[in-house]
Order: C-alpha cells, then structure tokens, then sequence
C-alpha cells in the first residue's frame, strides 16, 4: 500500500516536521506555540511515517515506545510541580534560575511543565493512532 | 440495666458457639440468662411498688437531644419479667422442640436478638432509642418467621409481618420526631411534664396517628391485623414467645407508655376505642373458624390485643387496671397453650384440631396443663383469667369510660374465645383417639415444663392475687395512668353485674363450643368475607406494584441511545427555556455590531459545512465536513487574533479526521435507521438546542471586561511570570493544573484505547 | 518540614494517586503492581484521615496552585465536607480494590485506571474551582470510561457507549454552563463567584444555573436524567461497579451540594424537592421490577440519590447535613452491597434471583453481611441509614414539607420490600450452595462493619457533616479564608 512517493516525501519531513515541533515548544512562552501544539505536529510527523511506510517504520524511528513518552512526561508534569513544595511554595508554585548563556535565557519549571505538555500530547496521540493502525 | 440489655445482645453473639460445644443441653444452659434476668427484675418489684423508679443513661448523639436513657418502672417491669420469664420458658423448650436442627445455634441467635431488643424496648426513656429497639423486634421477628425458609409460605409470611410492621414503624418514627419537636425532648419521663402543651399543639392529631400507625401495625389491629396468622409460619416456641406474649404487646406497651402524654382526649378515645373493639370481635369470630392449633391461637391473640388497646383507649383507671391484669393472665395463658400445640405438633405430626383427639391418654401432663390454660382463657375460676374478664365486664360497664356498644361487644367477643378456649385446650385432648402420621407419646420433659410452669402460675396468681400480682400490676397501671392506682384483686367479688355477665359468657361460650362442627360446616360466608379483607388488599397492592414497576421502567428503560439523547437534549431545552421565560426572560441586544463581510463569508461557510456534515451520504463525507466546521473555526481563531488557539485547533483537526479515517472502515455498513417523521423531530430538537445555546450567548455577553480576572493575566504574564504569550503562561502556569488535569485525561484515554486494543486482539 | 508537609497536605489524595498510577503505567510485575496500587489506595487514606482530622473543627485549608493568589490561579480547598469525601473515596478506593485483587480480577490497566479515577475523584471533591471542577470530572470519566470497558465482551462495550456518550453530552452543559458563569461574573473561583454571582445578570446566571443542574444531575442519575445508569453500572466486574456505584454519581451529588448552595443559593428553590420525589420514586419501582441481585441495585443507586437530593432541597443546615450523611453512608452501604453481589456472582456464575437459593445455610458470614448492608440501605436502626433517614425527616418536618418526608417513608419500605426480595430469593430456600472464599467476603465485611459502627457512634459523623454543611448554608468562612480576607 506505501505509495513511493508518499514515504520518500514522509522521510524528508519528517525531520523538518519535528525541527518545527521543537520550536514551536521552545519558543510558546514568548511568541505562539507551546507544548500543546508542539506536541501535535511531532505527532502528526510520524504519523505521516505511518501512513507512508508503515507502522513499524515509525515505530523504529521514533525508537522509544509512545506509551513511555506518555508516561514520562506525565511524571514530569507531577515533578515540575514539586520544587516548590520543597521550598515551603504551594503545588506547581514556577521556581526559575537564570542561566549564565548568552543573554541570561532563563530556565524555569513552567518550561518543564511544557515540555511535560509536549511528550504526553505526543505519546497520547501515537499510542492511539498506532494501535489503530496496527490491529 | 444497660447491663442487662447489653448482655442478652452479648448472649445472641455466643449462642452460636455455645450449642456448637453442647448440642444437646443448649436450651437448658441458655435459658439460665434470661432466668436470672427474671430473677434480678423480680427482687426489683417491692422497690418499684413502693414507688422508686431506677434510671440508667448514657449520651448517645448529645447535638441530636438523643440519649441511650433507661428508666424502670412498674409498667417497664411488668413487661421486663415477661420477656424475660416466658423467655426462659421458651429457651428451655426450643432446644427440646428444636433438638437436632442444623440452624439451632442461628435460631438462638436471632431468639436472644430479638429478647435483648424487646428488653431494650420496654426500659428506653428515650423514644428514639425505643424505636431503634422496637424496629430490631421487628427485624429479629422476620429472621425467626422465615426460619424454616425452604417453604415458600414462610419466606412470604416473613416478608410481609417486616413489611406491615417496618412500615408501620416508619410511620411511626415519624410521628415520633414529630413529637419530640412538639414537646422539645425525646424523653418520655420529661415529656409527660410537658402533656398539657401536647395535647393543645396544632400538631396534636398528626403526632398521635402516626405514632398510633405504629401501635396498631405492631399490635395487629384491624386492618393490619393480617400479618399475625400468617406469622404462624413461625416454629411453635417463636409464635408463643413473639407472636403472643410479648412482642405484638409491643404497641399495646407504647399506648400504655404514651398515654400519660398523648392519652386522656376525646380524639385519643374516638380514635383507640373502636379500633381495639373492632379487632377484639374480629379476631374472636375468625378464631372460632379455624382448626389449624396455631391460627386459632393467633386470631384469639388478635382478639387479646384488640381488647387491651380498647381498655387503654378508653383509659380510665377501671380499663387500665383491667388491662394490666389482662395483659399478664394472657400471656400466661397463651404461651402455655402455644407450648401445648407445639408439643401436640411435636408428637403427633399434625395440628388440625377436627384431626387429632384423645390425647389426655398418651399425653397426660401435657392435658393437665393444657386444660389449666384453657381454663384460665375462658375465664373460669379460679385461674387468672377469671379475675382479669371480671375486671374486664367492670371497665366497659356503661358508665364513666364505658358504654353499651362496647360491653356488647366484650361480650360476644369473650363468650367466642370460651369456645375458642375449649377448641384449643380441650379438643385435642378429649374424645376418642385418631390416627396420626405419629404415634404420641408423651412430652420430654423440655417441652413439658414450660406450658406446665405458664399455665400454674396463671392458676396460683388466681388463687393468692394479693401476694404475686397485685403490687406489679397496680404500679404497672400507675404508671400509665400517670398517678398512683390502690388495686385490690380478689376472686370474689360477691354478685356484681360483672359476675353474671361471666355466668352467660361461660353459658355462650360452651353452647358455641357444642356446635363447633356445624359452624366449620355452614359459616363458609366468614371465610369469603375475609378474602375481602385486608389479606387480600395486601396481595393486590404486591401485585400492582409489581406490575407498575414493569411497565415504568419498560417504558424509560428502552435501551436505545437516541432515545437516551433526545430526552436529555430535550429536557435541557425545556427547562433551560422555561427558566428563563418564566423568572427573568432574555433580552437580546438587538444591534449585530460591526460585521464585516468576510466574516459573513466565513460564517456562511461553517454552517455550510455543519449542514453538510448531518446531510452527509457517508461517514467519510461526514467526517470530511466536520474538518472544514473545524478549520473553519480555526479561522475564526485568526480573525480574532488567538493564533495559539487556531495553530492547536488545525493540527487537532487533522489528527482527528486521521483518527476517524483510521476507524471508519472498522465500522458497519452506512445506512439509514430513522424515518422522515424521526428526522424532522432530531432536527427540531437539535436547532432549537443549538438556538438556545446562541441566545445564552448572546444574552451573556457585554459583561465589564476590566473586572475578567483575565485581566490580571494580561497585567501580570509577563513582570510575574516571565513570559509574553498569555495563552501559554496561563496554560502552564496561572492555570498550570488545570493543563495537568488535560494531559492526564489524554494520557489514560491514550491508555486506554491502547488497553481496548490490544485486548481485543488477544481475544479474538 | 512538618509545617510544609501539612500545607500540602490537600493536594496529596490528588498527587499520590496521580503518580501511582503514572509508575503502574510503566508496567511492573504483576506482584509489584498489586503492591504499588495497594499502597497508593493506603496512602491516600491515611492522607484522606488526617485531612479530616485538620477540618473537623470547620478549618478551611486552601492551596493557591502555582502560588497565585485567588482568584486568579486555581485554590484547592479542603474543608470538612471535601475531607470527608475524599476519606470516603479513598476507604472505597481501597476495599474495592481489594475485593478485585480477591476475585483475581486485577491487572496493570486495572491498577492504573483505578489510582487515576481516584486521583479524579478526589480532584473534584478538593478543587475550588468550576472550571478545574470540570477537568476533574474529564479525567475520572475518562478513567471510568477506561476501566468500565476493561475486560469485557464486545457486547458490554456497547452497552457502555451509550454512558460515555451521555457523559460527553453532560460533560458539554457543564462546559458551556462554565462559559456562561465566567462570561456573567468573569471569574471562575467558587468562592470568588459566591461574592459576584448577587450582582452579576440575571438571565445568564439562571442559565448557567440550571445548566450545571443538569449537567450534574445526569452524572448524579437524578429524575428524569437516570435511564443510563442501570444499564452501565451493570457492566463492569463487581469491585469496578462497587467503586462506581458507591462513588461516581456521588461526585454529581457532591457537585450539587457545592454549587448550589455556595455559587448560587437558592437558583433551584422547589425544584429540588420534587426532582428528590421523582428520582426516589420511580428508582424504587424500577428496582422492584428487577430479577438481578446487581441490576435491583443498580436501580437503588437512583432512588436512594433522591434522599441526598432531599436534604439538598431542604436547605436547612439540619437538611443539608442530612443530605451529607446519606452521601456517606450510602457510598459505603451501597459499595458493601454491590460486592457481595459480586462474590455470589463470582461464585456461583450468575445474580439472577431465579437460579440461587440457600445461601444462607452455607453461607452465614455473607447473609449477615448482607442483611446488615441490605437493612441499612432501607433504614433500619441501629445501621447508619437509620440515622441518615431520621436526619432527613427530621429536617423534613421541621421545614414543614410533610409531603416530602411521606415520600420519603414509602419509598423507604419499597426499599425495605426490595432489598427483602434479594435475601428470599438468593439467602433463603432449598439448596446448599458452595461457600464463597473468605477473600471475597471479607471486603464487604469491613464495609458492613462500619456501617454499623457509624450507627452506633452516629454522633461522630453526625457532627463532621454538621460542620461540613454549616460551611455550605453559611460560606462567609469558606469564602474569606480562600480570598484570604
């Protein structure tokens, strides 16, 4: 059924698709973005690999399984809730250090938050759409 | 005395254990705690004859005004020391008449239960605890009706005494709390202090019906007196303990305890007095009718407590001593005659009296005391009986408290229960000998000692009033009467008109006695009468809430998802409307603003889409159009200056329509289910959902934006949280748990399906 | 440290079960995976008890997620009436799982779903919120869409299509309900809303008013919204549906208690009494109807709602603690009654009252279970119910509604006539069925046992849910220790 066309254009997207996906989650505090929709177009990466080669061809790149990007970033979230606490904050209170890079770039557990955002929208969706595509 | 309560429900926790360890002397060893319970109440007698009343309380639920309180007084005692007393009677003889039974250890269990709880009935100050014990009476009774449980009769029997009682006690609980917050206090003892403030509240009459629902479901009165006879189902030492000596007397009890607040008014008596009346010659009539031993015995019971609440209805001092010595000399003599049938069951393997005869040979003891019983019902000197019918003729003797109706009614009804008395106590025993399934022998000595003990002590207190009865029943009658009583019992009273009403009743009686073969043969119209009766209302009313219930619940229960929907969809509709039309109604802002004419374009073209979508000729078409009602919202997102919003709702829309492509064609064929009439309907219902939705909006709108606590986001994103996109800082952070909460539902719902999946592929 | 820790103290029955369930989902062995999910149901109880023993005297413990200050970041709020439903959810939780380990009826989805609907129950019962209240409700339906079609046939999965798509049609009134409030008042913290809704525009806030009814009122099967649930609650494995049975609809009910006396006092006077009538009545006579030890009590589930939403109605303090016993007491009455339809059903491979009998003659331990679950569910004293019913009448009478409480009684004997009829026919009659394994038992046991303690100590819970509804009938407390004034 993969139409030669279909993957070879999936295989030279893929990366783009992803670099786009990375930005868009780096860049959501600031400008549009963030990890919500981030998270959809890596998703929508690889499910165009799905579609176009197949579900083990996308299951081999993405090389972890969805369902432990899933559960990791879902941790994450918890986690990034939890310095505060410790610091005698409330729950998911933001805890941010400026890092000595090039202009300060500021790193803070709403980042983490986000980036928990990403791996569950992410893992979320490809679970879904490979146990529908593999049956 | 809490003590004492608390030990009979220890007693029913360990009765299991022991009958385990001694099978075969269990009623003998269990019957030594109710006798030292009797024991312990009995020396209490002088003291409460001389007038000192003993207290016990603890808090229970204080915020409430609800206390575990006791109180023990006359009446409180003469009820005490029959539980107590005929319960150890009937302890002894239940493990004689139920030597063997597997359940044995069960039946004691739910026999010390309902003891403890008929104690705990009789001491309570308190009326609600009262009522906790009067409903476990009613609970303990249904476990030891349905005991032999393999017959279908006495699973029924069982449900429908819960049923009648339960109910009548609900009622009754009601009309309780409605008395405590009439009188302010839920303790009897304070609330007679408060009786004239009582019985002059509005709320008066309600309180006294429903509390006399109570009283006369667990009494059997007429119309509920139907449950009784039916409890016969019971095993023998059950129906003599339950069903005759104590717990039925439970309602004539709570009148007696009620009457120094609720009693002593025209209503009280309108009320009590004919009810009573009326289940006397009732219960008398349809006594004389039967042959099964034990449902002539349960109709002459109903026909005891009709007379009882009659007495306490018409409450004069004359009617409650009456009572009280009645009250006593019935359930000695009943018990012991419902020992008697047991025993006569027991040996012989039958109870039908027109069947069994001749028994005096092989039985002798037990005739003996079958006959000293019978005396004593028929009341015949010089047993018990005798004193408490004379007492009885003197209270309804027209006069202060009595009237002709009524002393014609006693009169009928007690020359019946002499022939009942002979039917019951001398039939069986008397005349030839039939062949019965078993060859009698007579009673062990377990079944012998009781009716032996009962039907004695009915003939000693007859014979020496003064020095056994007396001080027990006048403090009894004091303490309903709400003032000290002087009783003087004596046999004779010399020639009263009381006397000679004995004489005729005796005279009836026998003559009713002598033709007992020819009424069972031609008053065949009782028996079609009573299928009229409240058995059968009780029968209709099952049978029609059965049917009521099936056709409710075919009618809702239809199992069809569209059906489900449009209701739900359709209730929205109707109540939101009418909410609003009725209480506030809508006013729409009747200018649209500024619209530009893309925006009409646009908006044009999503309504396009939904019509589409439901006009769909497939599910693909279907799904296709729903993606462009998607986009096109997304645009909307970009008009309006969201493009976070419009970035998520795109790339969601293409992983959904993805997600339906992928399951489509999982999915059986498209067809056409509903009619035209169908769809029109699922149309009208969803536009004007859809149109009320958009009327809220638009109602909704034009609140102050500057009050928004979104307004603070827009303030604070970026000095409080270091970032510049609102949407994303409120995402992650102002409202970060609630992104927590989403990501958690995208999490299991990945799960899930994959959950779904994969099950399936291993089943298939 | 000690001060931290009970700060953050209300967000623990959310965040421990939440990451239980995380760690479940990375799939330990089987024996771990029962250990873990055991645990997270321990933990968060004892969590759940010492919240309860910080509220009883009418604290309110509020957490401002995030460190933003109400109203404009989330507040958890834990008072006495959330404390009691979390430690209510989480004794549930615990004993339901359980009876499912018992009936070997677990598994790592199992495990998982279960530690995430409860960390959404006890989200929705903790959160101060309308809007976080509404995430909550997705993420335990979502979880109990999860778990009610775990390990069924094709056919039950249907059956439960028809709850998810109910739910998500509730899920979108409460939704556009939320829309509705924010868009009148412009704020979203409950609290904040009790301050606002007075003055905000009439039309919406009515709107908004009975759209959260219903929304609720589908969750918390309330007439004329109930016909979904006999059928769902049906579906699932006995442990599952004692969780959802005692619990799900309890949240719907919980939701009303909130909302309608804190947000918007009054909007539903009159209303409530007759929708109480409704669903008692018509619950009763479709349990009447019914040969199926766990569809008679699917059917109680509705009716017995009605009394909840009759202490609601009532609206006195009195009334609205009431309310809150029954909710209590029912979950674990009703909770004890579904699993030891589920250990006869385990047992004996069928619940129908046509094919058992005699269980009480080899069965003793599980026919009093029964009976004390069963005569509690109707009222009968000296069992919790006993005092949720006289609670209620009480109430009833003295808001003078003496119909209402007439109602009450009927259907009370109904219950009485229905809860009988299992005991007839499954307990009673001829037959020696096999004994059920004391694992199956034993968790309706305990919840039997506490039903009659409850009783019998009925001033210690008596006292909580008066505490608790007096923040309910009078939020002044509520409100200024969560706006911090």
């Amino acid at each position: 059924m993969p139409s030669l066309i279909l993957s070879t254009a999936a295989r030279y997207l893929l990366p783009l698709l992803l670099l786009f996906s990375v930005f868009l989650l780096l860049r959501g505090h600031d400008e549009p973005g963030g990890g919500f929709v981030g998270g959809l177009v890596g998703a929508a990466a690889f499910v165009l690999v799905g579609i176009a080669a197949g579900v083990d061809q996308a299951r081999r790149l993405l090389r972890v399984d969805p369902r432990a990007a899933l559960a990791a970033g879902l941790l994450l979230a918890v986690a990034s809730g939890l310095p505060g606490v410790a610091l005698g904050r409330p729950f998911l209170t933001g805890w941010w250090v400026t890092l000595p890079v090039a202009g300060g770039a500021k790193l803070g557990t709403p980042l983490l938050f986000d980036l928990a955002v990403y791996l569950v929208v992410l893992g979320a969706a490809l679970t879904i759409v490979f146990a529908l595509m593999e049956e | 005395m809490i003590a004492a309560v608390a030990s009979g429900f220890a007693l029913a926790l360990a009765a299991p254990w022991i009958v385990r360890r001694a099978p075969a002397h269990a009623g003998w060893m269990l019957a030594l705690a109710p006798a030292a319970m009797t024991a312990y109440l009995a020396a209490q007698v002088p003291a409460v004859a001389a007038g000192s009343i003993a207290t016990a309380a603890t808090a229970w639920i204080p915020t409430l005004g609800i206390a575990l309180s006791f109180r023990l007084d006359g009446l409180s005692l003469l009820f005490g020391l029959l539980i107590t007393g005929v319960g150890a009677v009937v302890t002894v003889y239940a493990g004689g008449y139920l030597a063997g039974h597997p359940q044995l250890g069960r039946f004691f269990a739910s026999l010390f239960l309902f003891m403890a709880s008929m104690l705990g009935l009789v001491l309570a100050d308190d009326l609600i605890a009262m009522f906790v014990f009067w409903e476990l009476t009613s609970v303990s009774s249904y476990l030891l009706i349905g005991f032999d449980h393999d017959r279908a009769e006495a699973r029924s029997a069982a449900l429908q005494a819960l049923l009648v009682t339960a109910g009548g006690g609900l009622v009754l609980l009601t009309g309780l709390l409605l008395l405590g917050q009439v009188g302010g206090t839920f303790a009897v003892s304070a609330l007679i202090a408060h009786a004239e403030a009582v019985r002059g509240h509005v709320l008066y009459l309600p309180v006294l019906v429903l509390i006399l629902v109570g009283a006369f479901t667990k009494s059997a009165q007429v119309p509920f007196h139907f449950w009784l006879p039916s409890a016969m189902e019971a095993p023998t030492p059950v129906s003599a303990y339950l069903h005759s000596a104590t717990m039925v007397k439970a309602g004539v009890y709570l009148l007696a305890r009620l009457a120094p607040v609720l009693g002593g008014t025209t209503v009280w008596t309108a009320l009590v007095l004919p009810v009573g009346a009326a289940t006397m010659l009732v219960g008398a009539l349809l006594a004389l009718r039967q042959t099964d031993l034990k449902r002539i015995l349960a109709y002459s019971t109903v026909s005891a407590l009709g007379a009882l609440t009659a007495l306490i209805g018409a409450g004069t001092p004359a009617a409650v001593e009456a009572a009280m010595v009645f009250l006593l000399a019935h359930a000695l003599y009943k018990g012991a005659l419902f020992l008697v049938a047991g025993a006569v069951d027991h040996e012989t393997g039958m109870r039908d009296v027109s069947r069994v005869g001749g028994l005096r040979r092989a039985m002798p003891l037990t005739a003996a005391a079958a006959g000293l019983a019978a005396l004593s019902m028929a009341g015949l000197p010089p047993a018990l009986g005798f004193l408490a019918k004379e007492l009885l003729y003197e209270a309804v003797w027209p006069g202060p408290g009595g009237a002709a109706w009524a002393l014609g009614v006693v009169v009928v009804a007690s020359a019946a229960l002499v022939a009942v008395a002979g039917i019951a106590g001398v039939e069986p025993f008397a005349g030839p000998a039939h062949p019965t399934p078993r060859t009698p022998h007579e009673a062990p000595p377990s079944l012998l000692v009781g009716p032996a003990l009962l039907a004695g002590l009915g003939l000693a207190v007859g014979l020496a009033p003064v020095w056994t009865a007396q001080p027990l029943v006048a403090s009894a009658a004091g303490a309903t009467l709400g003032a000290p009583v002087t009783l003087a019992l004596k046999l004779w009273h010399g020639f009263t008109p009381a006397l000679g009403l004995s004489v005729l009743t005796v005279l009836a009686g026998a003559t009713l006695y002598a033709t007992r073969s020819v009424l069972r043969r031609d008053a065949a119209w009782l028996d079609r009468a009573g299928r009229l009766g409240p058995a059968a209302w009780y029968d209709w009313a099952m049978r029609a809430l059965l049917a009521a219930a099936r056709d409710q619940t075919r009618l809702l229960q239809s199992g069809y998802l569209r059906t489900y929907l449009l209701v739900v969809v359709g209730t929205t509709v109707a109540v939101t409307g009418y909410a609003l039309a009725t209480r506030v109604g809508v006013r729409l802002p009747t200018a649209l603003g500024d619209v530009r004419s893309y925006e009409w374009v646009l908006a044009a073209a999503i309504l396009l889409a939904a019509l589409g979508a439901v006009r769909a000729p497939s599910r693909l078409a279907a799904v296709a159009a729903l993606g462009a009602v998607g986009y096109g919202i997304a645009v909307v997102f970009i008009l309006y200056g969201a493009p976070d919003l419009a970035m998520t709702q795109f790339a969601v829309e293409t992983l959904t329509v993805i997600l339906f492509v992928l399951v489509l064609y999982r999915m059986p064929r498209f067809a056409r289910y509903s009619g035209t009439a169908a769809r029109v309907r699922d149309a009208l219902v969803a536009t004007a959902a859809g149109g009320l939705m958009t009327l809220l909006l638009l109602a909704a709108t034009g609140f102050s934006l500057e009050r928004r606590v979104s307004a603070y986001y827009a303030e604070s994103s970026v000095p409080l949280a270091g970032g510049r996109n609102v949407v994303n800082v409120i995402l992650v952070d102002f409202r970060a748990l609630d992104t927590l909460g989403e990501i958690t539902v995208l999490a299991i719902a990945g799960v899930g399906v994959y959950a779904l999946m994969r099950l399936r592929a291993r089943t298939r | 440290m000690i001060a931290e820790m009970v700060a953050a103290l209300p967000a623990a029955p959310i965040v421990v079960p939440l990451v239980t369930a995380i760690l479940l989902l990375a799939g330990p062995r089987p024996r771990a995976q029962r250990l873990l999910g055991l645990a997270g149901s321990v933990v968060s109880l004892a969590a759940a008890a010492a919240l309860v023993a910080a509220t009883r005297r009418g604290e309110v413990l509020p957490i401002q997620a995030g460190g933003w200050p109400a109203p404009y970041g989330i507040t958890l709020v834990a008072d006495a009436l959330a404390a009691l439903m979390v430690l209510i959810a989480s004794l549930i939780g615990l004993v339901a799982l359980l009876y499912t380990i018992g009936a070997r009826r677990d598994d790592r989805f199992v495990h998982a779903g279960w530690q995430f609907l409860l960390a959404g129950i006890n989200w929705a019962f903790l959160t101060g919120d309308i809007f976080n209240l509404y995430v909550a409700y997705e993420v335990m339906l979502v979880a109990s869409y999860f778990l009610l079609t775990h390990g069924t046939s094709r056919a039950q999965a249907r059956e439960a299509f028809t709850y998810v798509a109910i739910n998500l049609v509730a899920s979108m009134f409460f939704l556009f309900a939320v829309a509705l409030t924010y868009s009148a008042t412009g704020t979203l913290n409950m609290a904040h809303l009790a301050e606002r809704v007075p003055a905000a525009p009439v039309a919406p806030v009515r709107a908004a008013a009975v759209l959260f009814f219903l929304a609720f009122g589908i969750k918390a099967a309330v007439f004329p919204l109930f016909f979904w649930l006999p059928h769902a609650y049906a579906i699932p494995r006995a442990g599952i549906a004692a969780f959802f049975g005692g619990l799900l609809t309890k949240v719907g009910v919980y939701s009303l208690f909130r909302v309608f006396t804190v947000v918007f006092p009054g909007q539903l006077d009159g209303v409530l009494l007759w929708v109480a009538a409704g669903t008692m009545l018509l619950g009763v006579l479709g349990a009447l109807a019914q040969d199926d030890i766990r569809r008679i009590l699917s059917f109680h589930i509705i009716s017995q709602v009605g009394y909840m939403v009759m202490g609601l109605g009532l609206a006195s303090q009195l009334g609205v603690a009431g309310g809150l016993f029954y909710v209590l007491h029912h979950i674990v009455v009703k909770s004890g009654l579904i699993l030891v339809g589920g250990a006869i059903e385990e047992t004996h491979r069928t619940g129908r009252l046509d094919r058992l009998g005699g269980l009480a003659r080899t069965n003793g331990p599980l026919a009093l279970v029964f009976l004390l679950c069963a005569l509690s569910l109707a009222g009968v004293p000296p069992m919790s119910g006993f005092f949720a019913k006289l609670l209620l009448i009480r109430a009833g009478l003295e808001a003078g509604q003496p119909w209402i409480v007439a109602v009450s009684v009927l259907v009370s004997v109904l219950t009485l006539l229905s809860m009988l009829k299992i005991y007839s026919g499954a307990f009673w009659g001829a037959g020696s069925p096999p004994r059920a394994p004391a694992r199956l038992v034993a968790p309706a046991a305990a919840l039997a046992a506490i039903t009659l303690l409850v009783g019998l100590g009925a001033q210690g819970l008596y006292g909580l849910a008066s505490t608790a509804a007096g923040h309910l009938t009078a939020p002044a407390a509520y409100v200024s220790t969560v706006l911090r004034k």
